[in-house]
């Protein structure tokens, strides 16, 4: 495969893929069809906004946003059935549950090791070990202002945290079986080993402090623009959209069996971060995953990570220090 | 029919969990041989081996793709037998993903029992929480929201109430401590129970329409 040249790199030498908006399909079909695929994220997005930041006190609660969040998803979930981008990515019975299965390690154990290992609970023992107080320089912010940086401060670290995990081999390794999907869906960005999920899942957001009602917007605005991320549903979202969002377009290049395709993309909401960085590539990708779309089993995404790990500490154990290799059988002697 | 060995096994009596039998009937005229040719492209799938030994198919499978018609079957047998004036296809699929699924409800019960057992133990002894709640209370009292967000007409911070606050404490000694709320184990319990119901039935379903379609 020849590739396309996208700045100094060359990208789909490996796997096709396709680069520029202008060569990515739009949704078809009917007047209706066209307009509900075209404005749903706008209005979801908007809407949301609007309620959040009009709700009365007694509604404007953590639950409330629960219940939103999860009915958000069985609409989502059941777009994805009626209306597929691609049929190869088609959720299946099985493929569902397995799914489901890390969004419930998600929602409980790992919750749970939160409360004793998360970067709150460590940011929290230093302040108080130093009788710090939250810095409170944003809390009379207006409140868009406040939910903005939440996200950006929270992006900001998750940039370099999944950045970091494609370019340094100890943080790879856990990263690196969320890489194995061969598909997308919108339950697929808990998919991964729980070390991963732990690790993307770490922020400096603890530091700060917030009015209530801007994590409420900033919950609801992440939902709205990430949960597009991993899903298996064409939209044709505005170009104000593509440009400040991360879209399934640009995640599935992420997920791409084309290698220099997966090092861009790393943002997990705000896609001008990597705009900013200059790891942004807009395209898309059908063909997702690794070793050519191997399906990596539950048992094999927990272990992997460790049995790798051992492997590779192994193979550095037993070698040669680099110093005696150059000095030994290889070493020409002097004329 | 059930051998004798199968008889006395216990597993028979609830291995409907995790197996997929049944019978297809062949259309008139197909020999076992024309119906095993007309199975066989479909153990053609990434991670599938399967063997063919007279009238009967084995068959095994490992990283099943998604998009695999029989992903969910892990290993498995399929048999022509002669039935009346004609034969069927009589097939018996093990599944670990049905197994997995119907167990997943006893695992998500058991992280809801160590959730709460966790949360016993962190649970703080009043006089430290309340006074960390009036720490909070003295600053939320302070803030305020920005002009842009009062001209726009967004409702201000609850300024907190003591009687109401007192309701709240006592309510809160009640219930688990923050972060160790069984109810999202519980949920997901339900969820996989719901699943595996759901499962056991449109695969069934599936793969003898998926063998009925094959076949005729």
């Amino acid at each position: 495969m020849d590739g396309i040249r996208v700045g100094k790199r060359v990208v789909g030498t490996q796997s096709p893929v396709t680069i520029g908006w202008e060569n990515i399909p739009k949704v078809e079909g009917g007047l209706l069809k066209r307009l509900f695929f075209t404005w749903f994220q706008p209005a979801v997005l908007f809407g949301l906004v609007a309620f959040w930041y009009y709700a009365p006190n007694s509604i404007a609660k953590a639950s409330t946003a629960i219940g939103i969040g999860i009915g958000f998803r069985v609409i989502l979930q059941i777009l994805e059935l009626t209306n597929p981008r691609h049929q190869s990515w088609q959720i299946t019975w099985k493929e569902l549950a397995t799914d489901l299965f890390y969004v419930g390690l998600a929602g409980t154990l790992l919750n749970l090791a939160e409360n004793y290992i998360g970067s709150d609970v460590a940011i929290e023992a230093i302040q108080g070990s130093l009788h710090l107080e939250k810095f409170a320089w944003f809390t009379g912010l207006p409140l868009l202002v406040q939910a903005f940086l939440i996200i950006f401060i929270f992006d900001f670290v998750q940039y370099w945290m999944h950045r970091g995990m494609h370019n340094w081999y100890p943080l790879w390794l856990p990263h690196s079986v969320h890489h194995y999907i061969t598909q997308l869906n919108v339950h697929k960005g808990a998919v991964g080993n729980p070390v991963e999920l732990f690790l993307i899942g770490l922020g400096i957001g603890g530091l700060f402090d917030f009015l209530p009602r801007a994590f409420l917007l900033a919950g609801a605005i992440g939902m709205s623009v990430g949960a597009y991320q991993h899903i298996n549903v064409r939209f044709n979202s505005p170009r104000w959209w593509r440009w400040t969002f991360n879209t399934t377009e640009h995640h599935s290049l992420h997920h791409s069996q084309d290698f220099e395709s997966t090092r861009s993309n790393y943002a997990n909401t705000l896609i001008f971060i990597d705009r900013m960085f200059g790891t942004c590539i807009d395209g898309e990708a059908e063909l997702l995953g690794m070793e050519g779309g191997r399906r990596m089993s539950i048992r094999e995404q927990m272990l992997y990570p460790f049995t790798e790990g051992w492997k590779a500490y192994k193979e550095r154990a037993t070698r040669a220090p680099l110093f005696a290799r150059a000095n030994s059988s290889s070493a020409v002697p002097a004329e | 029919m059930a051998t004798p060995a199968e008889k006395v096994s216990p597993l028979r009596l609830m291995d409907w969990i995790w197996r997929l039998r049944g019978e297809v009937p062949l259309p008139a005229g197909q020999t076992a041989d024309e119906a095993l040719g007309k199975l066989e492209p479909l153990f053609a799938h990434p991670g599938t081996t399967h063997a063919r030994m007279g009238d009967l198919i084995a068959v095994t499978k490992k990283d099943q793709l998604a998009q695999d018609p029989l992903s969910v079957v892990d290993s498995g047998v399929l048999h022509i037998v002669p039935a009346g004036e004609g034969a069927v296809l009589r097939y018996n699929l093990m599944s670990r993903a049905l197994l997995w699924c119907f167990l997943a409800p006893l695992l998500f019960l058991g992280v809801a029992q160590l959730t709460i057992a966790l949360g016993k133990l962190e649970k703080p002894p009043t006089e430290e929480k309340s006074k960390k709640d009036d720490k909070k209370k003295d600053k939320k009292s302070e803030i305020q929201l920005s002009p842009v967000d009062k001209f726009l007409g967004a409702p201000a911070p609850e300024k907190p109430k003591d009687e109401k606050d007192k309701d709240k404490k006592k309510k809160a000694e009640e219930e688990a401590p923050e972060g160790f709320s069984p109810t999202p184990a519980y949920v997901f319990a339900g969820i996989f129970a719901a699943l595996y119901i759901l499962g056991r039935i449109l695969e069934a379903i599936l793969i003898r329409r998926l063998f009925q379609r094959t076949l005729a």
